[in-house]
């Protein structure tokens, strides 16, 4: 135990305890591999709630009075039930650990996140229930907010309040509760993939396509379970070690 | 003339605190909120006899809640900081930086 010597020396092995501790805590690998099956548990979500249908067109149209062809995909239950199952799954998880090793959990800030967001999730799906799905078009009145759906600051929004923010907002509090550098930066890079603006059928795969979500969904998908190989391997020497 | 002359941080230091074990034991507590036994005498290189020493003392000056408790049917301590023994922790550490600026600078006031 280097805690003797100089002062320097003393603080420096108070440093090294520190960091002893926060690496028998951490447990990162886990909640990235549930976050990234759930993403690309999405794809086969997508596929499987396919549907084409015609609806009367928007009147400022060109095509007014006639069918407009609208592709409905996804549950809205999928990601609200997902979240929640992953978040409890990380707690119980965590929780487990800390027993197991001896060392207390620094993971609640993470997990109130997580339940805050839920609250969040469910309070916008009751708005929805409320005021019905708006059509291709429509201008949206969301809590006193006049969306214009065709503005960019509405198409921003509508990526930052998904999982940019479902995810990466626990992400980025597990990083600081982690006190981890690495992951911190992999929450940089999801967060950035799910902001950018892309165009429709940009990945080549038609809108009318069951596999439309494929690319959208896969893409941070695997980079959350190559983080979870990542965070995975590098824990395994100090496994080695502490048994 | 009402002038003390500034105390060196040594002064400042608790040696119930200061003691290299028992500064290790109130980091790694700092730091796990709540930590084993077991955890604390593999972390610290400790023999249980020497441990349990050290911590009858942090405890008797009011700085760790001690707990004992069964998991099935293996027995297990668990220990935590008190605000007191928070409070020891940021105290030393801040001293020991007193001491780091004064021996480096000449005086004991780190400026920050």
């Amino acid at each position: 135990m280097p805690l003797q010597g100089t002062p320097h020396e003393v603080l420096a092995g108070l440093g090294e305890l520190t960091r002893k501790v926060r690496a028998a805590q951490r447990g990162t690998w886990f909640p990235l591999l549930l976050l990234g099956v759930l993403m690309l548990g999405g794809i086969l979500v997508s596929r499987f709630t396919f549907q084409v249908l015609t609806v009367p067109c928007p009147a400022t149209a060109p095509a007014a009075g006639v069918g407009c062809t609208v592709v409905k995909q996804g549950s809205p239950l999928y990601w609200p039930i997902g979240i929640a199952l992953a978040y409890a799954a990380t707690a119980f998880f965590y929780i487990r650990r800390s027993r197991n090793r001896g060392v207390g959990t620094p993971v609640r800030p993470y997990i109130l996140t997580g339940i805050a967001l839920l609250g969040v999730v469910a309070a916008t799906s009751f708005w929805s229930t409320r005021h019905g799905i708006p059509r291709p078009g429509e201008p949206l009145d969301f809590w006193g907010l006049h969306l214009d759906p065709s503005s960019e600051m509405t198409r921003f929004l509508e990526r930052l309040v998904g999982n940019a923010t479902a995810v990466g907002l626990p992400l980025l509090v597990l990083s600081w509760v982690e006190r981890s550098r690495v992951l911190l930066l992999l929450t940089a890079v999801y967060v950035a993939i799910e902001l950018v603006p892309l165009p429709t059928g940009w990945s080549g795969i038609p809108f009318t396509s069951p596999w439309f979500f494929l690319p959208r969904y896969a893409v941070p998908g695997v980079l959350l379970l190559l983080g979870a190989l990542g965070f995975g391997l590098a824990e395994l020497p100090r496994r080695r070690n502490a048994s | 003339m009402t002038d003390q002359p500034e105390q060196h941080p040594v002064t400042g230091l608790d040696d119930v605190v200061h003691q290299r074990v028992r500064l290790g034991i109130l980091t790694v507590a700092h730091q796990a909120r709540r930590v084993e036994f077991g955890f604390l005498r593999t972390a610290l290189g400790l023999t249980a006899g020497n441990l349990s020493q050290h911590l009858a003392i942090l405890e008797k000056a009011g700085l760790v809640d001690i707990e004992k408790g069964y998991e099935g049917k293996r027995a297990r301590t668990w220990l935590s900081l008190t605000p007191a023994g928070d409070r020891a922790l940021r105290d030393e550490v801040a001293q020991l930086k007193r001491l780091i600026h004064q021996i480096e600078h000449g005086s004991s006031t780190p400026e920050s």
